[in-house]
């Protein structure tokens, strides 16, 4: 979309940016904007419909689900923020590092990352979660988002640009190579790829917890609320509906701010 | 075509692109078999005075004016109507105007389009063109791909091609630029003979003044999109003309052949030492080749392209492993050495080449001066900072922007930024290979100050790789010369130009000396 509209394009990632922003604000400011701390029960109320007390209902604890949407969100935002450096660190910039290794080791790193890369993300983060527990939700986020970074950054540093080999040839240091695709590269896409990557573990994270292996209760994100209301979906709607939009927001945002292209190429 | 009249009459053509004058109210006339020299630096508006009489004008243009096409009535300057007159194109081979295909349905292709011809009939065509042409080259020969074909033959088939279809008009866009100086004289003088026999008007665009020099005619000398003299070659070239145009012929580079006066033995230590090296494949041989080069010494590698002279090069400075033989460099054989130690040694070394990717295009003009100072020394910003500029303000880019993006620059800002760059480095070796390639006469003569400049103040060892004798005059002491994978004659070049003894040294010489030139005084020897 953005190749062929620049101008819609741009329109369409300030859009994005700035949601992520309004968000962002949203989940600093979650204890403070929440009716309710979070978990707080209300007996009496369960599963009252949205009201001007209660403007997103109550759940079947008797749960402010506004409060509730709220402090997921933040959950939700922390750990993917989290998820989105290692995925970041660990793929792109160890992809980038790791094509200026000696060509064998490179090439073994690419062949490993590749395999893993054909894994589904979401599969490998549930084995890392599997296999270090709860608390390590975050990193196994990111370690499964991670593959497809590494094998785009790697894929992507020209070993045999002239300009290379004559910066070589001059005694340039690999590293002050690697500095110009830090410095002039991924300058330029390191926000696209910061906002990509929050997208894509945001859908890692909220689906691991969905299904159990994310956030650990107390601590509640939007995945593990919406899974909480599963029993309740189809006789108190709100339960499953207000944290399910906060969280297509988040990531509809996200994929703004990256530019909306298919195949996450940045 | 009508046969009363002048066969182009331009009467105030000009062209406007995005706000900007490119070419600015230019008239001329030219009779048919005439042949008119267009002389300009780059962006003079050669390129746009072209692009206006063939018809392939930028959809943005804005052109006024009018032109007279044999003698018919005035049409308007933007009008892509070209009367009954039969205009052929010649362009450069480097600037790649083939296609990955077969060379020779290409050129076949074009000649029965414009001859309207069949496709067996203009082969035959093309054929008979190939014969009339120096350099043996058959149409079996053309049935390869562009990258199979060295330049000086898909120059002669793109020649041929222009020839085959009997143009009225024949447009040569700097048809022989960086072509090597024997290829050059080659090209130009089929062109002259073509031009004779067959008659047709000839409009040579260029930024060189080898083409003047050789083809003779009339020159129009173009500035800033304005006309700022026109007149016979000779005219010009003897001193009586505008001061940019007297400028302009001053700065061709002239081979002094005069008696070589005695010089001094360079005294510094050895800094490249080369032991029974092989080079150049079968070619090579039993005996490698051995020199020496010393501190603050110069050698040239001369030769046209593919003669061995890269080859040797690309040894030397090791870029590719010596298959037999040792290179030393500061009494250290590189290839010993683990990446890490080599890279410190190399850090003396650079280069100042022709090719625009030796830079790193996504750099800034600043960054690409500072990286080897940051690389390689510990110094404080201010002190980069004040290297960079003085290396800046040497090289005349002092007034840029530093945040440009090298690949927004023009040829001639990277080639002076790679000088700076180099000047920076204060390094022992600087390997300049073929760094005036692809510039106009006016940045040529700049860059050659440029360098004979920092090679005054800082003392470097010169090894100069190029194919044009004056370079190699102008920028060393010694040289080598190499034909076919082979070296043929060495020695000092004072006494190669003056007494040449191989064949292949002879005809460098011969194809960088201008005889027309003799007419301006003093221009021969010293």
């Amino acid at each position: 979309m953005s190749r062929n509209t620049p101008v819609l394009g741009n329109v369409l990632r300030g859009v994005g940016w700035f949601g992520l922003a309004l968000l962002l604000i949203t989940m600093f400011l979650s204890d403070f904007l929440a009716h309710a701390p979070a978990g707080a029960e209300f007996p009496g109320i369960e599963l009252s419909a949205p009201s001007e007390v209660h403007p997103f209902g109550t759940d079947m604890l008797g749960r402010d689900v506004l409060s509730e949407t709220l402090h997921g969100l933040a959950e939700t935002g922390r750990l993917a923020m989290w998820a989105a450096f290692f995925a970041i660190v660990l793929g792109g910039l160890f992809g980038a590092v790791a094509a200026r290794l000696p060509r064998p080791l490179a090439l073994a790193l690419r062949g490993l990352f590749g395999i893993l890369g054909a894994i589904p993300p979401l599969l490998l983060a549930i084995v890392i979660v599997g296999l270090t527990g709860h608390f390590f939700v975050a990193v196994a986020a990111g370690i499964g988002a991670a593959p497809l970074g590494f094998v785009r950054a790697f894929d992507r540093v020209d070993l045999h640009s002239p300009h290379a080999d004559y910066a070589i040839a001059t005694g340039i240091p690999g590293l002050s190579l690697l500095q110009r695709d830090l410095t002039y590269d991924f300058r330029h896409v390191l926000g696209a790829v910061v906002a990509r990557a929050l997208a894509a573990v945001t859908i890692i994270v909220s689906t691991a917890s969905f299904l159990g292996f994310g956030a650990e209760p107390p601590a509640r994100d939007l995945g593990l609320i919406i899974a909480a209301a599963k029993i309740n979906h189809f006789t108190a709607w709100w339960t499953a509906i207000f944290p399910g939009l906060a969280l297509i927001l988040f990531i509809l945002c996200a994929r703004l701010a990256a530019g909306l292209e298919e195949g996450e190429s940045a | 075509m009508t046969e009363s009249g002048p066969l182009l009459e331009l009467a105030g053509v000009s062209l406007m692109r995005g706000g900007e004058t490119i070419l600015d109210r230019v008239s001329f006339r030219l009779a048919a078999g005439e042949k008119l020299v267009v002389l300009g630096e780059a962006g003079a508006g050669k390129d746009a005075l072209l692009r206006i009489l063939g018809g392939f004008t930028a959809h943005n243009d804005t052109i006024s004016g009018t032109i007279r096409y044999a003698g018919g009535p005035p049409v308007a300057a933007s009008s892509r109507h070209r009367a009954a007159l039969r205009v052929a194109y010649l362009p450069n081979p480097l600037s790649r105007p083939l296609a990955p295909g077969s060379v020779l349905k290409q050129l076949t292709r074009v000649v029965a389009r414009k001859l309207r011809a069949p496709f067996g009939s203009a082969r035959e065509d093309l054929r008979l063109a190939l014969e009339q042409l120096p350099g043996g080259v058959t149409l079996a020969m053309l049935d390869t791909t562009p990258e199979n074909l060295d330049p000086l033959t898909q120059a002669l088939g793109l020649l041929a091609c222009a020839c085959a279809q009997t143009p009225d008009l024949l447009l040569a866009h700097t048809a022989v630029a960086d072509l090597g100086p024997r290829a050059v004289k080659l090209l130009l003088e089929a062109l002259d003979a073509a031009q004779k026999r067959l008659g047709f008007a000839l409009i040579f665009a260029t930024g060189g003044l080898q083409p003047a020099a050789r083809l003779g005619g009339r020159v129009l000398v173009l500035r800033g999109g304005r006309v700022v003299e026109e007149g016979s070659a000779e005219r010009l070239m003897s001193g009586h003309a505008h001061a940019y145009t007297r400028r302009l012929f001053e700065a061709l580079p002239k081979l002094k052949t005069g008696v070589p006066k005695p010089r001094g033995a360079v005294r510094g230590q050895p800094l490249l030492q080369v032991h029974n090296l092989a080079f150049g494949g079968e070619s090579a041989g039993r005996d490698g080749l051995t020199f020496e080069l010393r501190r603050g010494a110069s050698l040239a590698l001369v030769g046209e392209p593919g003669s061995g002279r890269e080859a040797l090069m690309r040894l030397v400075v090791g870029f590719e492993p010596a298959p037999k033989g040792c290179i030393l460099f500061d009494a250290v054989d590189l290839n010993v050495l683990s990446p890490v130690m080599a890279a410190r040694i190399r850090r003396r070394i650079a280069f100042i080449t022709g090719r625009d990717d030796t830079l790193d295009p996504r750099m800034t003009l600043y960054d690409t001066v500072d990286e080897p100072l940051r690389a390689h020394l510990n110094l404080s910003s201010e002190l980069v900072a004040g290297y960079r500029d003085t290396a800046l303000k040497r090289v005349g880019l002092a007034s840029h922007d530093g945040k440009r993006r090298v690949a927004t620059l023009s040829a001639f800002d990277k080639r002076r930024l790679q000088v700076a760059r180099a000047i920076v480095g204060a390094p022992l070796l600087v390997v300049i290979d073929e760094a005036l390639s692809g510039l106009d006469a006016h940045a040529q003569a700049i860059l050659r100050e440029v360098l004979v400049d920092f090679r005054t103040n800082q003392d470097p060892t010169f090894l100069v790789v190029t194919s044009d004798f004056t370079i190699a005059q102008a920028l060393a002491e010694d040289a080598m010369v190499f034909e076919a994978g082979k070296l043929v004659e060495r020695g000092s070049i004072a006494h190669l130009v003056h007494a040449p003894k191989h064949d292949a040294t002879k005809a460098l010489i011969e194809a960088v000396t201008l005889p027309s030139l003799d007419l301006s005084p003093g221009s021969a020897s010293d």
